[in-house]
């Protein structure tokens, strides 16, 4: 019989869910505020060492000479490692694209500064510092690229010996008659925009523990992993062993947004403890490392993008030229951020064709991996900007100009150009929230009254989609094979009657162990402190990818659910017999088993599972008598790719308006936030305490991406920004008081209702501040088409604007 | 060739509790705390002194832990996150952070706790703005801060409430 999951809070077994659907504290909190978690660095496994890499100082160099002799020569040294043991015992990493991967110790040639060339397993972390600094590696240096459009000439140097350009991918998409919209067009703009590298930083680094069977031939690992499963995959395919043959113990960890990267220095571990006969080998990657070498960078673009507008301000084409400079090799996987936007290309528009020109190039900067948001958050930012260059040069209110361009509530669900499908919105309804909220008149008529005054004042309206439940077939035009991603839970109840829920994945800060005890406890009729989860390592845990894309609240409540709905029907069988009826006879609400129209018939979870359990004597042999069940659940109805990319891919759409009101310090260029409000429909809120969490602080991160943060490289490809120094993160002094309302249009397709919401205001807030800043530059006639909008950049723009007077070069 | 510089005695209290320990010269008071005495809720973030997640108390005021070298604890009371917890009972500042979801991932949580317990005991009842300096000195990639703040007001009216 098939499993029918609830659409909606109304179809759980209760009179009146008392958990979902409302804020509660988390039950994780206690452990991780008492230090009783156990993060990867916190692990001690017996006769462990410790690991250091040695990386190359150098974009691009030929290795001449590694001489390891006095490292392996140190007291407490015990094995040393170098690109000639990763080409005898690993494969090159795979890529997307295919073919961009190369081993994860440098053999011949080093690609990016930070690429390891050698490592040391250690009694200790600081011995095996001091190792590396005895190991003495000959480079002779070879010309590096640093530019994405110098890298696409045929006489560029070339990254990758191995491939005969540095061109990963040219191909243009076209869906629908672009070039017929555009030359009907009575209105065509156009304008250039750079996105400047950025990343994760979750404040814990990468981490892990390996441990190579040197009889068994099998790999365990402990890290702070985000996707155990991919994770798993990868390794495997690394050292060419069987699948079931790598098992990954994913720690509690502390945050990941995407970037924890890893993949290169656990393999170097995992070689590391291959050589030291076994030995766990732990490696904790530290801040300069993860910055200059990790999981750190993202979206590193050159956009060219064009919108067509009909006489009545209806957007009726949109064209992108995207150069996506995505470093050295492709084993970041930073491609399929390039191919993401194909989920939401119009964002929450009705325009009928687009066009996506996408070209993604190899230099000699770290390969970009995932960030927040995957690649969308860029594309909404220019999107958005293009929306008010249309708005602006019409004499229209930017908001009012993007309500007639919204896909009208009844029109849902909606199939976008680029193939994806949105599932239900009230985009109206959204902007109607927030122009309350904000008093929107009333900071027009503010603003006109600061322009009087000569000051700087600013008002972004933006708009955008968050695609959630990720699906493999959104990235199937990097090389991503495969369609649906299904997430697994096992549920058991024991024979007290206590519930313990197993899941494939382990704390990382969003707050799902606590959605999953809101589930169990309102099915059931429990406490949530009173449910325990379960994290299970990927040789035991059901199949699951674990948090990313939006996706693991709505995935692990369908698992959840479901797991929880084969239970019921087991028992309302158990329940029939002992009361001598039919199954559908007996119904289960509030956590008893009742007999329908025999009032007082009833049994509670408990003595089901007590009779399963303790007296399975009682049960007819065709009963199983386990109150245990395991549902794997995977988005309903999604399709294949088609050759320009086209399909059904993210399951739900959120939706969400951020109006910000800025100014501009005229002397300094700096920009301060006076006013941050929004609102935001991701359907049904299971947890709105958690939903608010997850926003706040994306729109501080979008904060980062639009005024402080940036990995800067100089013109060899050196990166100059290595510590927090450089790389600003905002602190509590950029993060502005943020309004917030709550739209609540559930999906139709999902488990009660709800849609991805964990990557949020990222989607918006970088696009909301830039509009702000480019509403107050207006007056002046410039406009920041850079992030970040740093002090530097923006108070050049304003210098220009008065004719460069006080520009160093004017005065030279 | 030998790297084993000669270790060094030290002394100290950490959470009320006394240790005599032999050290490397070289090792930091976070990497003591956390190898040493596996006192693991002391989480670090940087290595550089910027993001303030491995805060400490030593002597009641707040230091970051990898800029200490283990050596300069000596003679020294140290607290630590572990020491916030009585008698299995939390902290109130730990309660505030749960009611107002201060922390999301938590690993930098005990940083700004222990910067706030050293705050909250200096002065029970502070001004917006010296919340923010204090809270200002430590990064979280998580929350956005909003709700720290919530948490540290909810920790002032906790603390006041229970005074005498």
């Amino acid at each position: 019989m098939a499993i029918e999951i609830p659409k909606s809070l109304a179809e759980l077994p209760t009179t009146k869910p008392r958990f979902v659907g409302r804020g509660m504290r988390r039950v994780e909190d206690a452990a991780l505020l008492t230090g009783r978690v156990q993060f990867i660095d916190d692990l001690v496994l017996p006769r462990m060492l410790h690991a250091a890499i040695l990386r190359s100082p150098l974009a691009h160099g030929r290795i001449t000479n590694v001489d390891t002799s006095r490292a392996e020569a140190l007291d407490g040294v015990v094995a040393v490692v170098t690109g000639e043991d990763a080409r005898r015992w690993s494969y090159p990493a795979q890529s997307s694209p295919d073919g961009w991967g190369v081993h994860c110790i440098a053999g011949d040639k080093v690609h990016y500064v930070g690429e390891p060339v050698a490592a040391v397993a250690a009694s200790n972390r600081r011995v095996a510092e001091d190792a590396l600094e005895l190991i003495e590696v000959e480079y002779d240096a070879l010309e590096p690229v640093a530019d994405p459009f110098e890298a696409m000439k045929s006489d560029s140097p070339r990254v990758l010996d191995a491939q005969e350009s540095n061109v990963m991918m040219d191909r243009t998409f076209t869906w629908g008659d672009v070039d017929a919209a555009f030359s009907q067009a009575p209105h065509v703009f156009r304008e250039k925009f750079r996105w400047n590298r950025l990343g994760a930083n979750p404040t814990e680094t990468f981490g892990c523990i390996s441990q190579w069977d040197p009889m068994a031939l099998d790999l365990t690992i402990h890290g702070s992993i985000q996707s155990p499963g991919m994770f798993g995959l990868g390794r495997a395919a690394s050292f060419g062993l069987p699948s079931n043959k790598v098992n990954i113990i994913s720690q509690p960890h502390g945050g990941s947004f995407g970037g924890k990267g890893g993949t290169r220095g656990c393999d170097i571990s995992c070689l590391l403890s291959r050589k030291a006969a076994g030995r766990p080998v732990k490696w904790i990657e530290d801040r300069g490392e993860y910055l200059l070498s990790g999981g750190s960078q993202a979206w590193d673009r050159h956009y060219d993008v064009s919108l067509a507008v009909d006489a009545s301000g209806i957007v009726t084409g949109l064209k992108v030229i995207l150069v996506d400079d995505l470093g050295a090799t492709g084993e970041g996987y930073g491609a399929i951020s390039a191919a993401k936007p194909l989920a939401a290309f119009t964002g929450p528009y009705t325009i009928p064709v687009a066009q996506y020109d996408l070209k993604l190039v190899a230099t000699n900067k770290l390969p970009c991996g995932p960030y927040r948001g995957m690649g969308p958050p860029p594309h909404f930012f220019v999107l958005e900007q293009m929306m008010d260059i249309a708005a602006r040069t019409l004499g229209e209110d930017p908001a009012e100009f993007r309500r007639k361009n919204f896909i009208p509530a009844d029109q849902f669900p909606y199939t976008i150009p680029s193939g994806n499908e949105y599932d239900s919105g009230n985009y109206d309804e959204v902007l109607n929230q927030v122009l309350a909220l904000a008093d929107y008149e009333a900071l027009r008529a503010d603003q006109v009254r600061a322009r009087a005054e000569g000051r700087l004042v600013g008002i972004g309206v933006a708009s955008a989609i968050e695609p959630g439940v990720f699906d493999w077939n959104a990235y199937a035009i990097v090389g991503m094979p495969g369609t649906g991603v299904p997430e697994g839970a096992t549920v058991s109840i024991d024979v007290l009657g206590l519930a313990t829920v197993r899941v494939g994945f382990s704390l990382e800060g969003q707050g799902q162990y606590t959605l999953v005890s809101q589930l169990v406890a309102d099915y059931f009729g429990y406490e949530p402190e009173a449910v325990r989860v379960v994290q299970l390592d990927t040789q035991s845990a059901p199949p699951s990818f674990g948090p990313g894309g939006s996706r693991l609240g709505v995935a692990i409540t369908g698992a959840v659910l479901g797991a929880c709905e084969r239970i019921r029907e087991k028992m309302s069988r158990v329940v029939a017999v002992l009361m001598q009826t039919e199954p559908e006879n007996i119904e289960l609400m509030d956590g008893k088993f009742l007999l329908k129209g025999a009032p007082g018939a009833e049994m509670t979870v408990a003595e089901v599972a007590g009779t399963m359990l303790a007296r399975s004597d009682l049960l007819p042999p065709e009963i199983d008598p386990r109150p245990e069940a395991t549902h794997v659940w995977t988005a309903p109805g999604r399709t294949p790719a088609d050759e320009e990319g086209r399909a059904k891919s993210y399951l739900t759409a959120a939706h969400a308006v951020h109006i910000v009101q800025v100014e501009i310090d005229r002397d300094t260029g700096m920009v301060e936030i006076q006013r941050y409000c929004l609102a935001d429909d991701c359907g049904t809120r299971l947890n709105p305490d958690t939903v608010e969490g997850q926003t706040e602080g994306s729109v501080v991160q979008g904060i980062g991406a639009a005024l402080l943060e940036e990995y800067v490289y100089d013109a060899d490809a050196q990166p100059l920004c290595t510590s927090f120094m450089d790389y600003l993160l905002p602190t509590v002094f950029d993060a502005p008081k943020i309004e917030m309302v709550a739209v609540e249009t559930p999906s139709p397709f999902t488990p009660l209702g709800a849609k991805g919401c964990g990557e949020g205001a990222m989607h918006t807030t970088p696009a909301a501040v830039m509009c702000a800043i480019n509403d107050a530059l207006a007056p002046l006639g410039t406009a920041a088409r850079e992030v970040p909008a740093s002090p530097n950049r923006i108070w050049k723009l304003l210098d220009d604007a008065r004719g460069g007077a006080e520009s160093p070069d004017a005065n030279s | 060739m030998t790297a084993s510089p000669p270790s060094l005695k030290i002394r100290l209290k950490v959470n009320g509790d006394s240790y005599e320990s032999e050290i490397d010269p070289r090792m930091n008071l976070a990497d003591y705390l956390r190898e040493e005495l596996a006192l693991t809720a002391t989480h670090v973030g940087c290595e550089h002194g910027v993001c303030g997640i491995c805060n400490v108390l030593v002597d009641g005021r707040t230091v970051r832990s990898c800029l200490m070298l283990a050596a300069q604890a000596d003679g020294r009371e140290i607290r630590t996150v572990e020491g916030l917890a009585e008698g299995g009972k939390l902290h109130p500042i730990q309660e505030a952070f749960i009611e107002e979801h201060g922390l999301q991932c938590g690993f930098c949580t005990g940083g700004f706790m222990m910067a706030i317990c050293e705050m909250l005991e200096r002065n029970p009842s502070p001004s917006e703005e010296e919340i923010k300096d204090v809270v200002g000195g430590q990064i979280c990639r998580c929350t956005g801060y909003n709700s720290i703040l919530r948490a540290v007001n909810s920790a002032v009216s906790k603390m006041s409430a229970s005074r005498p």
